[in-house]
């Protein structure tokens, strides 16, 4: 189980374990621990497998580190080097710290899901004995495969989810605490992040193009609450601002909202008056086009408030609800795709018909009895009324056919003479050879065999095109090292058999 | 069912009716029956299309000769479109029961831009592009040269109608507009002039008030409509406004200039026209002595908009010498543009009648009265013989020679207020010569001199007494009808203090006072929390609610909704607050509940219906008062006052009131909603105020929720909410508390009879 090359992140010195002296290795993605003098690891753990880590209280005399595992076994560590031992685990343990949290929830999820997969499925557990526990292949191999093929092959358990929405206050949940000392602190969660993101993708864009290059993380949120985007007189947004192009952004993405119209005519403010009077009549003259020119900073201001409430409540909700969004969107693409824009008129009177058929319903006048069912919506009728037939059959056969059909087998079931011998001479000549001259375990070995070799032959085969060098090596290496085993394996199954025969 | 309405038949297309909608059929009935006029009221989601149109229905099947057809009139396409719909239905109904063919035509009609197929023309956004295009493709003149000259394009829709449709009258049958459309595309037919034609001789026409009321619109379209028509006016709670509008004009600086380029072009065309097609101008010149009526045989596609209300006799009349050749009338027209800038070059505001600015007009230009009179049709038949494609570029030559025939046909109902500046920059010179008008029975007169039958009628119409006096008319019937309600699914509660006992009003004293802010915050936030679904909030004024929105972000009261629900304010865009509308909807459906901060008298306010969970509650901040400092505001309330005699107060508290009514009536439109109506000002209180309101609502205002403070609204809410919100079984009959009538059993029957329920089924 070697990896070649494991970055070791911390080595401890002098720690025992089982009354042993040796060194500890905290690595990449495991734990690992090796005698004194000896270069292989006794103990090794990967990440995954910890539950927890649990210490010694500080007034004990021994300096210890215990590591639970999901199994429930527990390996402690004793830290023996006088002089640093606390500060020896102090450190190990920060570091697992911080590694187990990474590890813990794909870890339990896997182990979860692969324990499930070989439970219910038995040709898979047969397959993961030959391959895995016979060491044809590794597990983490085994399993790469699989579970991507899993992922793909059937998406629907993990997309039923519902996906969770944003609140609507996120922004409110991050009021700024005085720190005393002139000085603001916000508290910020990986899930309020996650909520701008979703909300403001115009945030996310500035952050992945600037955090890790050009600012770090923190400086990029202070920079974000320090900047006008987030403050309501966007209006003045300086140029020196990195958030500057958000707002622009957002108005864009708000004008494109507005400008993509409104499904439902009933609240289309622009078609609903019939007849709107002509410039210069009526009593109020147009106020906006004038307004416009000599309004106060602080109408505008104001202005700027409501637009963005609007826009905030609309990307709330539609980042919770995005996943519903894509298909509607083609499906009014597609709709609209023949023909110029104004074909969308010949798609509208439906949701039209629809929602003036809603507004002059009154239920509680009509009679009850007429329960609401849904249409049986039929595209080929006659299928239904005859079930599915197979394909080679040209044309469905009508109900006149089946009537015949059945009468003539009742003419023929009534003539009907057994012919015992003709059917019992057919059934030994096809069948028997199989069931009495193979026994069972026989064929069940067989059958182990062949999926064994159509796993690996299916890894073989993944492995091409050849594009990464790890692929190279897989294929060239341990590939070809594993074909040999598993024919091996065949040869010395059948050489058995051989024997045994003879 | 089929009901007897005092010995007329009428078929009704459910199964139950409720009280309400019988009453007020016989009301209707009542109305017909003397060819007097009627003010009915009833709330809105009792039925009242549905009714109307089955009594109507039936009286002109039962009576052909007396009534030959209806009008109704609403106000927005989609009400428009609802109405056809029901129609249908109540005619499906009548196929079924009757087993008869039907043989009723009717159509509804609307502008260009909703019937146009035309594939260039139908493209364009706004209704005027679309106006202005179609003229260019149908004018007569345009038609007249396609003779000579092939190339020139024209509208195949509408040559294929001129050529065929005419001949053959539109089939009996429901055409909505989409009906129209899709007839239209069959047939290669223009849908827009085929229905205008249609109407002529439809048995229900509907279409929007302005092709009755708007005098320009009015003349073009609806002037051959049968006297024997009955009009109905639905949703009729502004019709004042809309005849006020439709008469009014506006004329700034920028409408001048405009006016003087559209001169200098006329002049150039009249040049040319003159090098190089003189007998052109001199047919004209010919036609005009003849008379105006000969002048004026308009086709029917020239969208000249005809005169405003011209006396007949001038009609008969010649066009004065003074103006009859073109070059006169530019000459004419220069000189009233000159008189208007200089009047627009005023310091102080000024104010005079129509009689003393036509003296003033004589003194200074030595205009007479006369040639101002024909100014508009003089314009019209020189656009025509100009043959100007494009009239939309001169929509503000038009304006003024409107402006020029409306102020010298009449003397009283108008006023002249010259402004030098807004009143909220005083620093901008911007001057506005406002001519408007202050009676709005003008523009209605008309209407109610020549059909037999107008029922003006709306969910909030009170107090009724108001509409006859304002509109000048005398009704034969007035009725208010109130809901019978199943169960109480409407909450009417006036709060007047905050738990702070601070008393809340969005009077002039108070309005930016902290604390009033602070407690309407308040009580948002706390409805915010309790109210399932939808909420609305409606503000007096574009302007106050900015204010309140900017304030209460800064004390994060917003922040503390957004808690709650999600927020959606209107803008004054309209597209902007379709988007967000849109968008508040769809937060109520998917469960997340969102708030609508909107404003009264604005577009949703009066448009758009909030019904079930697209709104619980309706909050009313303030009482909703016209910003009365305004000049023309004062004039009218004294043209008001001298002529009706109505005190200025009563009518701002009925104008206050009937939009406060229709905004928190948004949010119930049928018995099975329910809903919040929260009116936060402590001045809803008084007498005067909810006396205003209409019955259906008033009559829910117990003595107990009149002066509430924030916590107990929270909790009289909550525990409205909690009953509504039980399943609303509905206890059908026999059994007494069911609010529909169905009389199928004997025993049903049996009552009916003794309360003078008649039932036929």
């Amino acid at each position: 189980m070697a990896s070649l090359s494991e970055e070791v992140l911390l080595v401890v010195k002098k720690v025992r374990q089982r009354k042993q002296d040796g060194t500890l290795y905290l690595m990449a993605e495991r734990i690992a621990w090796g005698p004194e003098g000896k270069d292989r690891f006794t103990v090794s753990h990967p990440y995954s497998d910890i539950r927890c880590q649990k210490i010694s209280p500080d007034g004990k005399a021994k300096v210890q580190l215990q590591l639970v595992l999901h199994t429930g076994e527990s390996t402690t560590f004793h830290f023996a080097n006088e002089s640093t031992a606390l500060k020896d685990r102090e450190a190990a343990k920060e570091l697992l710290q911080q590694l187990l949290p990474k590890f813990k929830k794909k870890a339990n999820k896997e182990l979860e899901e692969k324990n499930r997969m070989l439970q219910e499925d038995p040709v898979l557990f047969q397959l993961y004995k030959d391959l895995v526990v016979s060491q044809v292949i590794s597990a983490e191999e085994f399993w790469a495969n699989r579970l991507g093929g899993l992922n793909n092959s059937e998406p629907a358990p993990y997309s039923n989810k519902q996906e969770v929405g944003i609140s609507g206050a996120f922004l409110a949940d991050i009021r700024p605490q005085t720190d005393g000392c002139n000085g603001l602190r916000y508290n910020l969660t990986t899930d309020i992040i996650e909520s701008i993101f979703r909300t403001y993708p115009a945030v996310k864009q500035k952050y992945s193009e600037n955090v890790p290059h050009s600012l770090t993380e923190k400086e990029f949120w202070t920079r974000f609450f320090q900047s006008h985007y987030f403050h309501r007189d966007r209006i003045n947004t300086g140029t020196q601002d990195i958030f500057s192009e958000c707002a622009k952004q957002d108005e864009k993405g708000l004008m494109s909202l507005v400008n993509k119209g409104v499904k439902n005519p009933l609240v289309d403010l622009l078609s609903l008056e019939d007849k709107t009077l002509d410039e210069g009549y009526g009593l109020k003259q147009a106020l906006p086009s004038t307004s416009n020119t000599n309004k106060t900073v602080k109408e505008s201001s104001n202005a700027a408030i409501i637009k963005r409430f609007n826009h905030h409540s609309a990307m709330v909700l539609a980042a919770g609800s995005r996943k519903n969004e894509v298909p509607a969107d083609q499906a009014s693409e597609t709709s609209s795709t023949d023909g110029n824009s104004r074909d969308s008129d010949f798609f509208q009177p439906p949701v039209k018909k629809v929602k003036l058929q809603e507004a002059i319903e009154y239920e509680d006048l009509q009679r009850e009895s007429k329960q609401k069912t849904v249409a049986l919506n039929l595209k080929k009728s006659d299928r239904y009324a005859h079930g599915p037939v197979p394909l080679q059959s040209q044309k469905y056969t009508t109900s006149q056919d089946i009537i015949n059909a059945v009468n003539c087998i009742q003419q023929e079931m009534a003539h009907y003479k057994p012919n015992l011998t003709q059917v019992r001479e057919q059934n030994s000549n096809t069948f028997l050879p199989s069931t009495e001259m193979v026994p069972s375990d026989i064929q069940g070995e067989l059958k182990h065999l062949y999926v064994a070799a159509g796993e690996l032959l299916r890894h073989f085969w993944s492995c091409f095109p050849v594009n990464t060098s790890f692929l190279e090596d897989k294929l060239t290496g341990h590939l070809e090292e594993m074909l040999q085993t598993a024919y091996g394996k065949f040869h010395i199954w059948q050489t058995r058999r051989m024997m045994r025969k003879t | 069912m089929k009901l007897n309405i005092e010995g007329l038949l009428v078929y009704f297309p459910y199964d139950y009716i409720y009280p309400e909608q019988y009453s007020y059929m016989l009301e209707l009935k009542r109305t017909l029956d003397a060819k007097g006029h009627g003010v009915l009221e009833m709330p809105s989601g009792t039925g009242k299309t549905i009714s109307l149109l089955s009594l109507i229905v039936a009286y002109q099947k039962a009576f052909p000769l007396d009534v030959t057809k209806l009008i109704y009139c609403s106000r927005t396409v989609p009400e428009i479109e609802k109405v056809v719909e029901e129609l249908r239905k109540l005619m499906e109904f009548y196929a079924k029961e009757t087993g008869e063919v039907n043989n009723f035509l009717a159509l509804a009609l609307s502008s260009r831009k909703n019937l146009c197929i035309h594939p260039e023309v139908s493209s364009l956004r706004f209704g005027k592009e679309v106006d202005g295009k179609c003229h260019s493709l149908t004018a007569s003149y345009i038609r007249a040269q396609r003779h000579s000259n092939p190339d020139q394009p024209v509208c195949r829709f509408y040559e294929e109608f001129d050529a065929v449709g005419r001949q053959v009258p539109l089939p009996a049958g429901i055409y909505n507009l989409d009906d129209l459309k899709d007839f239209g595309r069959r047939k290669g037919w223009c849908p827009y002039y085929l229905a205008r034609y249609s109407i002529l001789h439809a048995n229900i026409v509907v279409y929007s008030y302005h092709y009755l009321l708007d005098p320009k619109i009015a003349d073009l379209v609806s002037k051959e409509l049968a006297k024997k028509s009955v009009v109905v006016f639905d949703e009729a709670h502004n019709i004042d406004n809309v005849c006020i509008d439709s008469m009014s004009v506006n004329i700034t600086r920028r409408t001048l200039d405009r006016c003087q380029g559209n001169v200098e072009t006329l002049q150039h065309t009249i040049q040319k026209i003159k090098d190089t097609d003189a007998a052109k101008l001199r047919e004209e010149y010919r036609r005009l002595v003849e008379g105006l009526k000969e002048a004026n045989i308009a086709r029917e596609t020239d969208v000249y908009l005809a005169n405003p209300v011209l006396p007949d006799e001038i009609l008969q009349e010649a066009v004065p010498g003074s103006i009859r050749t073109a070059e006169h009338f530019l000459g004419f027209l220069r000189r009233f543009l000159e008189y208007l800038k200089s009047r627009l070059r005023v310091h102080h505001v000024v104010q005079e009648s129509a009689p003393q600015f036509l003296k003033d007009i004589f003194e200074k230009v030595c205009i007479d009265r006369k040639p101002l009179r024909f100014c508009a049709e003089r314009l019209q038949s020189l656009l025509r013989t100009l043959e100007i494609a494009d009239i939309a570029d001169f929509s503000a030559v038009t304006l003024i020679a409107n402006f020029a025939t409306l102020v010298s046909t009449y003397s009283l109902g108008f006023t002249i207020i010259i402004e030098p500046f807004d009143d909220r920059t005083p620093t901008i010179a911007n001057p506005v010569l406002h001519f408007s008008c202050m009676d709005p029975s003008i523009a209605i007169k008309p209407v109610f001199q020549r059909f037999q039958s107008v029922v003006i009628t709306s969910g909030t119409l009170s107090p009724l007494d108001i509409y006859p006096k304002i509109l000048d008319f005398r009704p034969v019937t007035m009725a208010s009808f109130t809901m019978t309600l199943a169960r109480t699914c409407l909450c009417p509660l006036i709060v007047g203090r905050g738990n702070d006992q601070v008393a809340l009003s969005s009077k002039f004293e108070t309005r930016e006072d902290f604390a009033v802010i602070r407690n309407y915050g308040n009580l948002l936030l706390e409805m915010s929390a309790i109210v399932p679904d939808g909420i609305v909030a409606f503000f007096t004024s574009y302007v106050y609610m900015e204010n309140i929105v900017a304030s209460w972000y800064e004390q994060g009261i917003l922040e503390n909704i957004q808690r709650n629900k999600l927020i959606f304010i209107e803008t004054q865009d309209a597209a902007e607050t379709s988007m967000a509308l849109e968008k508040y909807q769809e937060a109520c459906e998917n469960g997340r509940g969102a708030i609508l901060l909107s404003v009264a008298r604005g577009k949703v306010s009066e448009g758009i219906d909030f019904v079930h969970h697209f709104g619980r509650a309706v909050i009313m901040f303030g009482v909703p008062y016209v910003y009365t400092q305004s000049r023309i505001l004062k004039a009218r309330l004294e043209y008001l006052r001298d002529q009706f005699q109505i005190r200025e107060n009563d009518f701002l508290t009925f104008d206050a009131m009937r939009h406060a009514a229709q905004c928190v009536g948004r949010a119930i439109r049928g018995k099975t909603d329910y809903g919040l109506m929260i009116f936060a000002d402590k001045r809803y209180a008084r007498a005067d105020k909810r006396g205003k309101l209409p019955r259906w609502i008033q009559e829910h205002i117990s003595d107990g929720s009149l002066n509430l403070t924030v916590d107990e609204t929270v909790q009289l809410s909550k525990h409205f909410l909690r009953q509504m919100a039980q399943p609303f079984r509905q206890v059908k009959p026999p059994d007494r508390r069911r609010v529909s009538l169905r009389a199928t059993s004997p025993r049903l029957l049996s009552l009916c009879r003794r309360t003078s329920w008649v039932c036929l089924c």
